[in-house]
């Protein structure tokens, strides 16, 4: 690990959750200490109701832990103001939804390039990320067309290039595979296995699709908010 | 934050606003129509309101003693003779009035001396209120001259010549060049008579008028009753009502001397027709409540819209912070929505108004044609008869200010929905349906 890795890594230190709901605590995250590493590609696995999302939410800084700590590289979570969170995100994570959440207003091409024109980068290097993933994700010649005009597998796919063109540091992925039928998921789940190899982006799954389990290389097994298991492979 | 990024961000939150405002374009148009509608109606109804006003004012003054009148201190009160502008007075004041920069804001001045007397023939006497002016000054300031209905005006070289309302022509069975003695007291507090010819009749609709006044030659007046070239008070008129403030405020510096000497009074029209000013601010105040009930309907139309739009969009709020968008930028697109919907329908309102009030300023807005008969003949407020056709009145300091208000008002408006924008719950908000 090279000094600039460390500051790359996520750590979850005794980290917690707990919704209130009407009189009743539900703990959704249970003390979950956790160190993904840069250019890890790991998958949350669980049940429904097993934390995976609350979890990928509290790495994303998309809500706040009850208890514990979640550092981004140098940055610890918890303490940080919402515009912070916002600039963090927008900075150094991606993010991919099950239900892709393109923005309907903006084209194809003006999703992908949506964290990109925040970040103030340059309209040729907007073209250039944009088109070379396009092409590479079989997109070319989809560009101009709104979300409602494309497919679920091709709304995805847009999605992941929205997620990785801005070049986040770790890209967040909520069960990004469930609406998508066998063949997307397959060439979904490669796009993402080649992306995290060229470019070194750091993916988490939350998912519980035996095919992005079987892909990943680190499986983190949740069971009612606490990791179960935690299982590196070659 | 570089300038280039933060460039880039107002555009993405432009960009956004305006795709959301096409991506519900029946609802959009609908809050749109009805802003374009309301502001419309809005400067229009100013405008009308404001001519209307005008014009109420121009028929006061010219019924009454002009937007400006200079006179003694005492004359408002006592209207006697005694208390008058004496000849050395009147000079410095038409010398003051005569500067080229109160002359270029003045577009009629008339010297008059009111006069409370008699009017009486063979067939009985009547009071009459005597008007002794100079035609040739007077004929500019008076609408009598355009109600004639027998006869003529006063003209410079008449002498012993009157001009008189139709209801006391008829109560002393008068005719054109019938005798008429006005009496009245004279500079000395004697009753003293003037024989005088009817030269011309008028008809101007309000009783009090048609059934008192009487206009005679200024020198008639003054032979007859020894007060020389006195006046009661000079008349000014100036282009519109918004004029009078400063002009009051340059004769005061003007007349400096003999005001302080209690000699002479600047009077504005406010101040020598009370009862014109109360009921003009009456009819504004009437007017502002009606605006407000306006600009109430439309705050109501843009909230509406807004939340509306906010509510449905909860999610997308979500995503939009996920991606990078800070709290206050994800209210700024919507506060931005407000706003443009709130801009660009009142400029459309607005100039569809300017238009409309531009095409009436012309022949005016006939008020009859809406009231139908109760308006089809001028109607009158006590002396003073209005006319039912109303030219509104434009002005573009008024129509900025309704614009500043209207926008305003869309900020306003936009405030909450911008404020449930910002403060979403990221998380939560990912947890709606699409």
């Amino acid at each position: 690990m090279t000094p600039d890795d460390t500051r790359r890594d996520v750590r979850t230190d005794n980290l917690w959750k707990i919704y209130q709901q009407a009189s009743e605590e539900v703990h959704a995250v249970r003390e979950v200490t956790l160190t993904i590493q840069p250019g890890e590609f790991t998958a949350l696995a669980g049940p429904s109701g097993s934390g995976k999302t609350t979890l990928l939410n509290l790495i994303g800084g998309l809500t706040r832990p009850t208890r514990g700590q979640v550092r981004v590289g140098d940055h610890e979570l918890s303490t940080l103001p919402n515009h912070e969170l916002a600039r963090l995100r927008l900075e150094q994570i991606g993010f991919i939804f099950q239900a892709y959440n393109l923005l309907p207003v903006l084209t194809a091409r003006e999703n992908a390039e949506f964290p990109m024109l925040l970040q103030g980068v340059s309209p040729e290097e907007r073209a250039r990320r944009v088109d070379e993933l396009f092409a590479r994700t079989g997109m070319s010649g989809l560009e101009d067309r709104r979300p409602g005009k494309l497919s679920g597998g091709q709304q995805q796919r847009v999605a992941v290039i929205r997620a990785v063109a801005s070049r986040p540091a770790l890209v967040l992925a909520d069960e990004p595979t469930a609406n998508l039928d066998s063949a997307s998921s397959d060439a979904l789940l490669e796009l993402m296995a080649e992306l995290n190899r060229d470019l070194g982006v750091t993916f988490v799954f939350a998912t519980h699709d035996a095919r992005v389990m079987d892909r990943a290389r680190r499986l983190v097994q949740m069971v009612d908010g606490a990791i179960d298991s935690d299982e590196t492979r070659r | 934050m570089t300038t280039r990024r933060k460039a880039l961000q107002i555009s993405v939150i432009v960009t956004l606003a305006l795709r959301n405002l096409r991506r519900q374009v029946r609802r959009t148009l609908l809050t749109a129509l009805a802003i374009i509608l309301g502001a419309g109606m809005l400067v229009f109804a100013n405008a009308l309101g404001d001519g209307t006003h005008e014009q109420w004012i121009d028929d006061g003054v010219r019924a009454g003693s002009g937007h400006v009148t200079i006179e003694h201190p005492a004359f408002r009160v006592s209207r006697k003779l005694e208390d008058r502008l004496v000849a050395d007075v009147r000079a410095v004041a038409e010398v003051a009035l005569a500067t080229p920069a109160l002359a270029d804001r003045i577009t009629g001045v008339s010297a008059q001396l009111t006069i409370n007397g008699m009017a009486s023939s063979a067939a009985g006497a009547r009071p009459a209120q005597i008007l002794a002016v100079d035609p040739q000054a007077e004929i500019d300031f008076t609408i009598l001259d355009e109600q004639v209905i027998e006869g003529r005006y006063l003209q410079s070289d008449d002498r012993l010549a009157a001009f008189v309302g139709v209801g006391l022509m008829e109560t002393l069975n008068l005719r054109l060049g019938s005798r008429l003695v006005l009496t009245a007291q004279d500079a000395d507090k004697e009753i003293a008579g003037q024989l005088v010819r009817v030269v011309g009749v008028f008809r101007n609709g309000a009783p009090p008028v048609d059934n008192a006044v009487v206009h005679i030659p200024l020198a008639v007046a003054g032979e007859w009753l020894g007060s020389g070239s006195d006046v009661s008070n000079i008349a000014v008129m100036v282009e519109d009502s918004t004029e009078v403030s400063s002009l009051v405020r340059d004769l005061r510096q003007a007349l400096a001397d003999p005001l302080d000497a209690g000699r002479v009074t600047v009077l504005s029209w406010r101040e020598a027709m009370p009862a014109l000013a109360s009921l003009v601010a009456v009819d504004q105040y009437g007017n502002y409540v009606i605006f407000g009930v306006l600009f109430i309907i439309i705050a109501l139309g843009i909230v509406n819209t807004v939340l509306m739009s906010v509510l449905h969009r909860h999610r997308e709020f979500g995503v939009l912070q996920a991606l990078g968008l800070t709290p206050r930028q994800t209210g700024t697109v919507v506060l931005i929505e407000g706003l443009l919907l709130t801009t660009l329908s009142t400029l459309v309102g607005v100039g569809l108004s300017t238009w409309l009030t531009w095409y009436f300023l012309g022949d005016g807005f006939d008020m009859a044609v809406i009231a139908g008969d109760a308006l089809a003949n001028n109607m009158d407020m006590g002396s003073v008869v209005i006319d039912p056709i109303i030219v509104p009145m434009f002005s573009v300091a008024r129509t900025l200010q309704t614009l500043g208000w209207i926008m305003l008002m869309g900020i306003l408006s936009s405030i909450y929905p911008a404020f449930r924008a910002a403060r979403i719950d990221v998380a939560e908000s990912m947890k709606f349906d699409r």
